[in-house]
């Protein structure tokens, strides 16, 4: 996962936010996702940032963590959804 | 530090009601989707048409239902009982014709109280039908048995009463039953006894304002546990006791995921478990109802 990348949401996959969560539900496959308050966070974070890089930035501000533990989980979160392609890379 | 959660795919749910005509159809393409016994035995295919769909139980019946989920026609190739295939229509057939019709409809049986009604959503085995049969027993008329069908009103959402009769278990109705209950014909392809409504076991046949949705843990809880679920967790569950017939009609699917999330809003679903043991039914209900009333719950619960 390159921390430069942008990423979006394909148009089969349909996102909600109930409460501090978010499901997310693939209509291509009828499969469903929960995120929990961190994961959804990081969710509405790459809706609205430029790249990965600035997902980090934000996390840095709002979490007590180390820079390098953010990065991992946000990659690897990032991985995940990739894998089940419920978000996809921007040219 | 982040936890992502894949659910189960999403699974279909076999609905059910009685049948109006009977015609020949005949099936030459693959099933977009079957749903399976947990022994994997394929208890229903479901094929595509010009005019709708097709599902066939084998060596039971085909049905076929149209696209807006309107009509339902079914060609009984197997000479069943006609008792049988009624009870499929009921059960099986129509809560899907329903959902096409972009109604609201789960797995999951309801009992009328004073504060309204509830209904207990889980898998099979988990105890709707013997917890909806205690609750009638006790004075609670039942509303469904299965095939929970929710209108939506301006205050929130009413149970629509279905069928007026409750599918048990030996086990469960030689608990919870009178000798001289009514039974329905025997099905084909289940023990299960299908008891009909009568002064014992008291059906409600209007509308009820729903008050609470409990989904029903496994029975591994010592004791009667209720707890708020999120509404994240609230989603996902409906989600998978919806009764949807065509999972890749994504404008239905759309439609429903955004109607089940402003369903989850109302702050009415819990998870219950508690010890399988009819001799605590007494003790359960009374928690239950106490529970749905906002009385005062001796149980380590969070409302």
């Amino acid at each position: 996962m390159n921390l430069c990348e942008k990423l979006s949401i394909p148009s089969q996959v349909m996102v909600r936010e109930v409460g501090d969560e978010t499901v997310i539900l693939d209509l291509a496959s009828g499969t469903y996702y929960g995120l929990n308050t961190v994961g959804a966070r990081i969710w509405k974070l790459v809706l609205e940032r430029q790249s990965l890089i600035e997902v980090c930035d934000a996390m840095m501000d709002e979490y007590e963590t180390t820079r390098e533990e953010i990065e991992r989980d946000v990659c690897t979160l990032m991985q995940a959804l990739l894998d089940r392609k419920l978000v996809s890379v921007t040219a | 530090m982040l936890s992502f959660v894949p659910v189960l795919n999403w699974s279909l749910r076999p609905a059910a009601s009685v049948v109006n005509t009977f015609t020949k159809m005949t099936l030459s393409s693959e099933p977009f989707h079957q749903w399976c016994l947990p022994d994997g035995t394929v208890w229903v295919s479901f094929f595509r048409s010009v005019a709708g769909y097709a599902l066939t139980f084998p060596n039971i019946a085909h049905f076929h239902i149209s696209k807006d989920g309107s009509s339902v026609t079914c060609d009984n190739a197997f000479d069943v009982a006609t008792s049988t295939i009624e009870h499929l229509y009921l059960n099986q057939v129509v809560p899907l014709a329903l959902g096409l019709q972009g109604k609201l409809i789960f797995h999951a049986s309801a009992v009328e109280t004073l504060a309204g009604a509830i209904a207990f959503m889980g898998v099979s085995g988990r105890g709707k039908s013997t917890l909806a049969a205690s609750f009638a027993k006790s004075g609670n008329r039942f509303l469904t048995d299965d095939g929970l069908l929710l209108e939506k009103t301006i205050n929130g959402y009413n149970v629509l009463p279905s069928h007026p009769s409750i599918r048990l278990w030996n086990d469960s109705r030689e608990a919870l039953v009178h000798k001289t209950a009514t039974l329905a014909p025997p099905l084909q392809f289940t023990p299960k006894a299908r008891i009909l409504s009568d002064f014992a076991l008291q059906f409600c046949d209007e509308s009820r304002p729903l008050r609470r949705v409990y989904f029903l843990g496994d029975g591994s809880s010592p004791e009667i546990s209720i707890k708020r679920m999120k509404a994240s967790e609230a989603l996902m569950a409906l989600l998978s006791h919806s009764f949807l017939l065509d999972i890749e009609a994504h404008d239905v699917l759309a439609w429903h995921f955004d109607e089940l999330t402003r369903l989850v809003e109302l702050p009415i679903f819990f998870h219950l478990d508690y010890p399988r043991n009819y001799a605590e039914l007494p003790q359960l209900r009374e928690t239950i109802l106490a529970h749905a009333a906002n009385r005062k719950v001796d149980l380590n619960e969070s409302l």
